[in-house]
């Protein structure tokens, strides 16, 4: 393991200062990406996840401090980087398609103007040269007569086609990182698996490494090389996709796994397993493990500041439970009403 | 399913809705069958799960059930009357809607309790203290702590929310609720905790349901039948499980492949789907699927397919019954 990581995050926070308190959207995170990796961030509305790559993309809301101990990229540290200098790296070194293609992209404007605008601004070249390489990204997203579609204003696309577009507008100037949150939320199931196929082949042909931020285990499941598993601000669980879905050690992304009906048979009496109470309030200082109140093992240990522990296979999570407190999650149905 | 069935608690015969757009001062006057000649009944205590992309008409469906959308054509039955001759007073006593949105289906000036309370204050249902008893009672039922009575919508959680909205569906003791993506705006764990009331509460008060999704995993797991609708037209029906199990129609089977199920190394799967759109102004002739079907035939692209119905279940598909059997 001698290579470097594209990225690596080290002790990322994001605290925002609201009228009931601060709010401690993000904790001390710590994450890297390899080139050509991908990472899924997972977690329930509210987690952090979001916030966590819009600190790396240094494009937080304008009243939130970010607070990093080293951010690393492409051997660079940009922790202390201007808005200039991440200007240059966002739309070139980094890629971002975000879940609603309707609101991020300006409604006044072709198609056309908008990816060469990204070219443009980033790359020499004349506006020919950038329709050039606009036409060959619409063809390679695989959207049919590009030329006509540059032309058109983003209204007039569907939400398919406006998030193909999106990932044409991310990679058009091959970037070695591509930021994803939540690109398939909006669309239709068989939808979502087209543009994630999309994605993921294009991420492989570009070789670029992908941060995929979703609340989806199914998409995890199907596309993460590693995953980071959220709660409550923190990181409390992540490695290698296959080992922590074998064998979760944080209750709750067992909890996760547990709560989900797919591929359960019907049956009348049947009922989910599902996480009691709601997401604990961020606001104010905070210790312990977030998921204590609604965890179904929480002791007394719980309340302290929970060390970082190493799994046999490797993967890293933040719980005090002892190894094989926590079953495989494959029982998902309780029988019978509660 | 289009027999009548003596438990059937709600019917719609040959419904069809078609919405007329522009033409009024620039455009051509289109038109769009959102809903085509759906027939489908629900059994007492039964929950009929609709399924289907955005814009397949599933919504329109039920806006036409919850009488709040008229027909074109067809009608609807419920508890052996039909709809057009029930006064809406009477109508929303049996039948109470549960919205995808828990955020803007509640009133945000209004309390939990005054939320809950509406529906029994518009059918002046008992006194002032019986139906604050009702409201505790309905809160106590969908497992709302008393302490909420007097918060605003702002202060709950989207769970919570969507408790409210199924407690203030109950009020007037509804025989049937139709809810309309009632967990699609919920994170998982607390859509299972939704899903389970619902599920509870069908026992405890023995509803019947019609549940609106556009996810398989959910319908898989809640529903006892499910309708698939694609462009308007239910192109397959029946059993949850035979459904599931053995989907017929390729667009069923596509929607089954499109499961995320949260199993690594399977990757993404095969949709076996072509790229074909089409537009629902100007629906292709045929089978309406034929441009994304991966197994269309010739005869595909000309001539629509009959509803075949056998021991499986309903399907409307040339794939199925000799040569698309003629049978009702």
């Amino acid at each position: 393991m001698s290579v470097s990581p594209l990225l690596a995050v080290e002790d990322l926070s994001v605290r925002i200062p609201l009228a009931a308190g601060e709010l401690n959207a993000v904790s001390n995170v710590s994450f890297s990406v390899m080139r050509g990796e991908t990472l899924c961030f997972v977690g329930e509305s509210g987690c952090g996840k979001t916030m966590t790559s819009l600190a790396v993309l240094r494009l937080l809301p304008k009243a939130a401090r970010f607070s990093a101990k080293r951010v690393l990229f492409e051997d660079r540290d940009v922790t202390a980087a201007n808005e200039r200098g991440m200007a240059r790296l966002r739309g070139k070194r980094i890629g971002m398609i975000f879940q609603d293609p309707m609101t991020s992209m300006n409604p006044v404007y072709t198609i056309g103007n908008q990816l060469e605008e990204v070219y443009l601004r980033h790359m020499p070249g004349s506006r020919r040269q950038a329709r050039e390489r606009a036409e060959y990204l619409l063809s390679r997203v695989g959207i049919m007569s590009p030329r006509l579609r540059l032309a058109q204003y983003p209204h007039e696309l569907s939400g398919g086609l406006r998030q193909r577009m999106m990932i044409a507008m991310a990679l058009i100037c091959e970037p070695t990182l591509i930021i994803a949150d939540e690109p398939t939320t909006a669309l239709d199931v068989t939808v979502q698996v087209q543009i994630l196929q999309l994605l993921v082949s294009l991420q492989r042909e570009f070789g670029a490494a992908l941060i995929l931020i979703t609340h989806s285990l199914g998409v995890v499941a199907r596309v993460a090389d590693r995953v980071a598993v959220m709660y409550g601000g923190r990181i409390v669980e992540t490695g290698p996709t296959e080992a922590i879905f074998a064998q979760p050690r944080h209750p709750y992304t067992h909890g996760l796994l547990a709560c989900l009906p797919s591929g359960q048979q019907h049956d009348r009496h049947a009922r989910l397993q599902a996480i009691p109470g709601t997401v604990p309030s961020l606001i104010g200082e905070t210790r312990g493990c977030e998921f204590r109140s609604r965890c179904p093992q929480a002791r007394a240990g719980c309340a302290a500041d929970i060390p970082v522990s190493t799994a046999e296979d490797g993967h890293l999570y933040r719980c005090v439970l002892p190894p094989g407190a926590i079953p495989p999650p494959q029982s998902a149905i309780r029988a019978g009403a509660a | 399913m289009t027999e009548t069935v003596p438990d059937t608690v709600l019917e719609c015969r040959n419904l069809s809705r078609r919405f007329d757009v522009g033409g009024m001062w620039r455009g051509q006057a289109r038109s769009l069958r959102a809903v085509d000649d759906v027939s489908v009944s629900v059994r007492r205590g039964e929950i009929l799960a609709i399924v289907g992309e955005s814009g397949c008409g599933k919504t329109t469906m039920s806006r036409m059930v919850l009488g709040l959308l008229e027909p074109t054509d067809g009608s609807i039955v419920i508890e052996g009357q039909p709809l057009a001759e029930i006064d809406r007073m009477r109508m929303s006593r049996s039948l109470q809607p549960v919205f995808q949105d828990p955020y803007s289906s509640l009133n945000p000036r209004h309390t939990v309790a005054q939320i809950i309370g509406m529906p029994l204050d518009v059918h002046r249902i008992g006194t002032s203290a019986e139906r604050k008893a009702r409201v505790r009672d309905m809160m106590k039922e969908v497992g709302l702590p008393g302490r909420f009575a007097h918060t605003y919508p702002g202060q709950l959680s989207g769970g919570q929310r969507q408790r409210v909205a199924i407690a203030r569906a109950l009020a007037v003791n509804p025989r049937i609720l139709i809810c309309d993506e009632p967990t699609s705006a919920l994170d998982v764990s607390v859509q299972a905790q939704i899903l389970n009331l619902l599920l509870d509460l069908r026992e405890r008060l023995g509803l019947t349901y019609i549940f609106i999704s556009h996810d398989l995993s959910v319908v898989q797991f809640v529903a006892d039948r499910v309708a698939v609708m694609y462009m308007g037209r239910i192109v397959e029906a029946g059993e949850t499980a035979e459904v599931t199990r053995r989907p017929r129609h390729p667009y069923t089977q596509a929607l089954m492949r499109a499961v995320l199920t949260p199993e690594p190394g399977l990757g993404l799967p095969d949709l076996q789907l072509q790229a074909g759109f089409a537009d629902p102004f100007n629906p292709p002739p045929g089978c309406h699927f034929h441009p994304r079907c991966a197994q269309a035939m010739e005869r595909c692209r000309v001539e629509a397919p009959i509803r075949l119905h056998d021991d499986h279940g309903d399907v409307e598909c040339h794939l199925y019954g000799n040569g698309g059997q003629r049978k009702l």
